[in-house]
């Protein structure tokens, strides 16, 4: 879905987003620091491979994006991780595309940075239950706004959707569950042994 | 115990007709005069609701031809190659795939040579029934093997890994020889 190949995309559509994942992998790569990196390096590597793992649902096939669990844990970072993996991604498995990787970084990365400011702080402070059910029900946000930039962009670029338009969200439910589960449990493992690394939003900015 | 949840809610959620795709591919075929393929999802899944073109050079051979239920495609068409496949699934899916120059026959082998008792003509029939049984009996290899290149290997995934600790690593020591300059 969020893999976006080669000679799909109109130019102007390339360009707006390539140049809109440049600003987000270069403010994401000013937070790196020392301690970020080793974090946004492993949820990198979580993220290409986890993304790689195509789960046959139905008559196709879907996989993770982590894209939540990134923005709450390493926020802005998100970009340059996702960058990393997608051309990896490409480069070794062929997936997804050159031209598109800006669009493809955009619309994986910014739905998750988004949803972990927006949740950050509520997460970090919550306690687990309901810590685990705001990052469960933003990860399934993030995948519904993910699927909006894609379609956003094939709208953009006078692709048809082949009729699912208005079934867009919809269709993208199980993955929507599947994600929002996933990042459920990933956070509330991550408040039971390492709370540290969801930090409030004060301690990401610095 | 987390991928046990994971796959009971896969169970769960598993039989929407719709979801998400990714990557597509193409495999197509060349058999007596006759191009056929399909568009399948790594993973599993054909592609339905999909168009193909076909091209020469620059010059199209089929323009939009819509799969079949299934989702496969077929079309008649004799040579010359190499034939240039694209198919387009929506949602940004498209596959791409070349039938080269030497899949197709180099000559027309038509039913009313048939009837010719001459040796030329009895060994053109012979190539071209010859052709036929081998691109029949090879088309299941062409598939398995089609399928097999699609898959992700373990050393693939085990490289990007490796990769993106190698960037870590060298994005760790300039920060620390950066700092170590400045202070």
């Amino acid at each position: 879905m969020a893999h976006i190949a080669d000679g799909v995309l109109a130019w102007p559509v390339l360009l707006a987003g390539t140049a809109a994942a440049g600003i987000g992998v270069a403010i994401g790569l000013r937070q790196l620091d020392e301690t970020r990196l080793a974090r946004t390096a492993i949820l990198a590597a979580a993220f290409f491979a986890v993304s790689l793992v195509m789960i046959p649902l139905g008559p196709s096939s879907v996989h993770l994006l982590l894209a939540t669990l990134m923005g709450l844990t390493i926020g802005s970072a998100a970009f340059p991780a996702v960058l990393v993996g997608l051309v990896l991604q490409l480069v070794l498995a062929g997936v997804g595309g050159l031209t598109t990787l800006g669009i493809n970084t955009l619309d994986i990365a910014l739905p998750g940075v988004l949803v972990g400011a927006l949740l950050r702080n509520f997460v970090a402070r919550a306690a687990p239950g309901p810590a685990m059910l705001a990052a469960g029900l933003g990860a399934a946000l993030a995948v519904a706004l993910t699927t909006l930039g894609v379609a956003l962009a094939l709208t953009l670029s006078g692709e048809g959707l082949a009729g699912a338009a208005p079934l867009v969200g919809f269709a993208n439910l199980p993955l929507m569950l599947v994600e929002g589960v996933v990042t459920a449990f990933a956070v509330g493992f991550l408040k039971k042994v390492r709370p540290e690394l969801l930090a409030p939003s004060a301690a990401l900015a610095a | 115990m987390r991928l046990a949840l994971l796959l009971g809610t896969l169970l769960v959620a598993g039989h929407p007709a719709s979801a998400t795709a990714h990557q597509l591919k193409l495999f197509a075929t060349v058999e007596a005069g006759t191009v056929t393929g399909y568009g399948f999802f790594v993973g599993g899944g054909r592609a339905a609701n999909a168009l193909v073109t076909a091209a020469v050079g620059e010059a199209p051979v089929v323009a939009g031809l819509p799969v079949d239920a299934d989702g496969s495609f077929a079309f008649a068409y004799e040579g010359p190659g190499p034939l240039r496949l694209a198919l387009d699934a929506g949602e940004g899916h498209r596959a791409e795939t070349t039938l080269a120059a030497e899949r197709f026959a180099p000559s027309d082998t038509g039913e009313d040579q048939a009837c010719t008792a001459d040796a030329d003509g009895l060994a053109e029939l012979i190539e071209a029934r010859v052709e036929a049984a081998v691109a029949r009996q090879t088309r299941p290899l062409l598939e398995a093997l089609a399928e097999a290149e699609a898959r992700l290997r373990f050393s693939d995934v085990m490289a990007g890994i490796g990769m993106i600790a190698g960037i870590a690593g060298a994005a760790l020591w300039a920060t620390a020889r950066r700092r170590g300059s400045t202070s």
